[in-house]
C-alpha cells in the first residue's frame, strides 16, 4: 500500500515538472521581397470655375453669408455689458489688491448665507446673541429705566397725590441703583423676585425682599395706601438706598 | 409690617389651613416631589384636570390616589387598557326584563375624583369618550345627557410617549388638562429616604393615617373665593403676550388656544392664594407657565429632531417677554 503511495506521489510530481516546462519560441528567418513602383502616366483634365455661375449664384439670397450689418446694443444690454466688464475686471486683477475684491465676496457670501437661512426658516437671531425681548405694549414700559428721572417723576406723582404711581417709581429707582452698583444685572424681562434672589448679600436681601413685597401688594395688588402709609414706605426705600451708598 | 398695612382683602385663613394640612399628608408618603405636591393642590383648587407624566415607579399614581384620599368625595378609579370601550367608562344601557325598558347603567366616569390609571394605554376613540365630560362636566349617551356631580375632577397619569404600546393622546384632550405635572426622579437623598421609610414599614401606616382634609362644600367654597382673586389688568396682558408668542415662534408647529390663557390666569390664581396672597403676580404666572402651555403646544419637525422640548420653548418665550411692574 504505501509502495502504491509513493508511486503515486512520485507519478504526479514528474507529470507536474513536465507540463511546466517552459517551451522556448523558434525563430523563423524572415526573407524580404523587393517592391516594384509602378508610374501613372494617364494624362491630367484640368478643370476650371464656371465664371458665370459663380456670379449667378452670388447675387442669391441664400449665399450672401458676411454682409449682415449689426445691431446697436440696447441700454439693458449696455449696462449688462459694462457690469460683466467690471466684475471681470475686478477678478482678473484689474484692481489687485484693491479691498474692494474682498468686501465684494464677502457681500455676495453674506447675501446667500441669508437667503438660505430665510428659505430653510432658521431662527437667525441667535447669531446676534441675546433675543430681542418683546415689548408688551404698556403705557409705562421699563426699556430706558436708565434715562427716566425718577426724582422729578416721583415729585409729580405725589403733586397728583397718586402714591401707588410714586411707590412704584421708588422701587424702579431703587432697582437702577442696583444695577447701577451691579449687585443685579437688569433685564426687563426678569421678575422681581429673580432680582432678590440674585442679591449675595444677605443683610441685602432681606431688606430688598421687604420692599419687593410691599411694591408688590401696592403695585399687582392696588392695595389703597395713603399719605401716612407712603410717608413710612419711602423712609424704608430711603434707608435701603442708602445703604448701598 | 406688612400684615399691619396690608390687611387682606379676602379671607384666605381657611384655604392656608386645607393646603398645609394637605402637603403635610402628602409629604409623609411622597418624599420629595415638592413642585408636583404643590401643583397637584393648585390643580386642585383652580377646578381644572390633571395629567400627570413620568416614568414608571416615581408615585404617579399614588400622588393621584393621595390628592383623592384628602378630599371627602366618591372616587372612582379607570385602568385604561387598549381594549378598553367608550361604553366601559360613560355607561350603557341594559335591558331591564321586570320593566322591559331599558335602563342608563352609570359608568366609572360618575364621581368626583375619577383617577384614570394609564390614560395612554386606551385608543383615541375610548381616550376621545373622555372629551366632553372633561370640557362641559356631562356626558351624552343614546340622546341623553347627564349631568356629573361638582367637584369634579380626572386626574390621569400616563408613561412618556416613547414607551411601546401607548397612544398619543389627541391634542383636543390634552388641551382639557389644566397642567401637565411632569413626575421627575428623586434625589439621591430622597431615594435613601423612600428606602429607609419602607424598610421601616413607615409608608404603609402613613398611607393608612390619611384623611380627608376636605368635603366636597368645602372645596366648592374655596374655588369659589380663587376665583375671586385680583389680578392686575397689566398681568393679564402679560399672560395674553405669552400665549400669542407660541403662535408665532418658529420652534412651533401648534401654538396654544385662548383656553391656556386662561387656565395661566386660574392656576396662577391658585399659586397665589397657596401663598398668601389675594391678588397675582409675575412670579406666579411664570410658575404655572410650563405646566399650562408644555403639553398644549407641538414642536416644528426639526426642532423635536434637535432635542428640544416644548418645556425649553416656553422658557425661552419668558426670557422674552417684558414683565410688567
Amino acid at each position: 500500500m504505501r509502495s502504491i503511495l509513493v508511486f503515486l506521489i512520485f507519478f504526479i510530481w514528474a507529470n507536474t515538472v513536465q507540463a511546466t516546462a517552459v517551451e522556448k519560441p523558434v525563430v523563423k528567418p524572415v526573407i524580404k521581397k523587393g517592391f516594384v513602383l509602378k508610374t501613372d502616366s494617364s494624362t491630367i483634365d484640368l478643370r476650371k470655375f464656371d465664371e458665370t455661375a459663380v456670379k449667378k449664384y452670388s447675387k442669391q439670397k441664400e449665399f450672401i453669408y458676411d454682409d449682415v450689418a449689426p445691431q446697436s446694443l440696447s441700454l439693458w444690454d449696455r449696462f449688462w455689458r459694462w457690469f460683466w466688464r467690471l466684475i471681470n475686471k475686478i477678478f482678473s486683477g484689474g484692481i489687485t489688491g484693491s479691498i474692494i475684491k474682498y468686501i465684494l465676496i464677502a457681500v455676495v457670501i453674506a447675501i446667500v448665507v441669508f437667503v438660505v437661512i430665510k428659505l430653510i426658516g432658521i431662527d437667525y437671531k441667535f447669531l446676534i446673541g441675546k433675543s430681542k425681548t418683546v415689548t408688551v405694549p404698556f403705557e409705562e414700559s421699563l426699556e430706558n429705566i436708565h434715562e427716566i428721572d425718577f426724582d422729578e417723576q416721583i415729585d409729580f406723582a405725589l403733586q397728583n397725590k397718586n402714591y401707588r404711581l410714586a411707590v412704584r417709581l421708588l422701587y424702579l429707582k431703587t432697582l437702577k441703583k442696583l444695577s447701577d452698583k451691579e449687585l443685579i444685572n437688569w433685564q426687563p424681562e426678569k421678575t422681581n423676585q429673580a432680582y432678590v434672589l440674585e442679591l449675595e448679600n444677605e443683610n441685602y436681601k432681606q431688606e430688598f425682599n421687604v420692599l419687593t413685597n410691599q411694591f408688590e401688594y401696592i403695585w399687582y395688588g392696588e392695595f389703597f395706601i395713603d399719605k401716612l402709609d407712603f410717608d413710612s414706605i419711602n423712609q424704608s426705600f430711603l434707608q435701603f438706598n442708602q445703604k448701598m451708598i | 409690617m406688612e400684615q399691619e398695612m396690608f390687611n387682606q382683602r379676602t379671607d384666605l385663613s381657611q384655604l392656608s389651613a386645607a393646603v398645609d394640612q394637605i402637603r403635610q399628608s402628602l409629604s409623609h408618603v411622597i418624599i420629595g416631589q415638592k413642585d408636583t405636591i404643590d401643583l397637584l393642590i393648585a390643580g386642585l383648587l383652580a377646578d381644572g384636570h390633571l395629567l400627570l407624566e413620568g416614568v414608571p415607579g416615581v408615585a404617579k399614581t399614588l400622588s393621584a390616589k393621595l390628592v383623592a384620599k384628602c378630599i371627602s368625595a366618591t372616587f372612582s378609579r379607570i385602568q385604561f387598557t387598549p381594549d378598553l370601550m367608550p361604553s366601559d367608562v360613560l355607561g350603557t344601557a341594559v335591558f331591564s326584563p321586570k320593566t322591559a325598558e331599558f335602563q342608563f347603567r352609570q359608568g366609572p366616569i360618575f364621581g368626583n375624583i375619577i383617577l384614570v390609571d394609564e390614560i395612554n394605554r386606551a385608543p383615541a376613540k375610548t381616550q376621545s369618550a373622555l372629551f366632553e365630560a372633561m370640557e362641559e362636566r356631562q356626558i351624552t349617551v343614546d340622546g341623553n345627557t347627564y349631568k356629573l356631580e361638582e367637584p369634579f375632577m380626572v386626574l390621569a397619569t400616563q408613561n412618556p410617549i416613547e414607551q411601546e404600546g401607548t397612544y398619543r393622546l389627541p391634542e383636543a384632550q390634552l388641551d382639557r388638562f389644566l397642567f401637565k405635572i411632569e413626575v421627575k426622579y428623586p434625589s439621591l437623598a430622597e431615594e435613601i429616604e423612600i428606602l429607609t421609610s419602607q424598610h421601616q414599614q413607615k409608608t404603609e401606616d402613613q398611607l393608612k393615617e390619611i384623611k380627608a382634609v376636605l368635603s366636597v362644600e368645602q372645596i366648592k367654597t374655596l374655588r369659589a373665593t380663587i376665583k375671586s382673586l385680583f389680578v392686575e389688568p397689566k398681568l393679564l396682558a402679560y399672560v395674553a403676550q405669552i400665549t400669542h408668542e407660541t403662535r408665532h415662534n418658529k420652534s412651533l408647529y401648534l401654538g396654544a388656544s385662548p383656553r391656556a390663557s386662561l387656565a395661566i390666569v386660574n392656576g396662577a390664581k391658585a399659586i397665589a392664594a397657596m401663598a398668601g396672597r389675594d391678588f397675582v403676580t409675575p412670579d406666579d404666572i411664570i410658575k404655572v407657565a410650563a405646566p399650562v402651555l408644555a403639553h398644549r403646544i407641538m414642536l416644528s419637525p426639526e426642532k423635536e429632531m434637535e432635542g428640544l422640548t416644548t418645556a425649553d420653548v416656553v422658557a425661552q418665550i419668558i426670557k422674552k417677554i417684558e414683565v410688567p411692574r
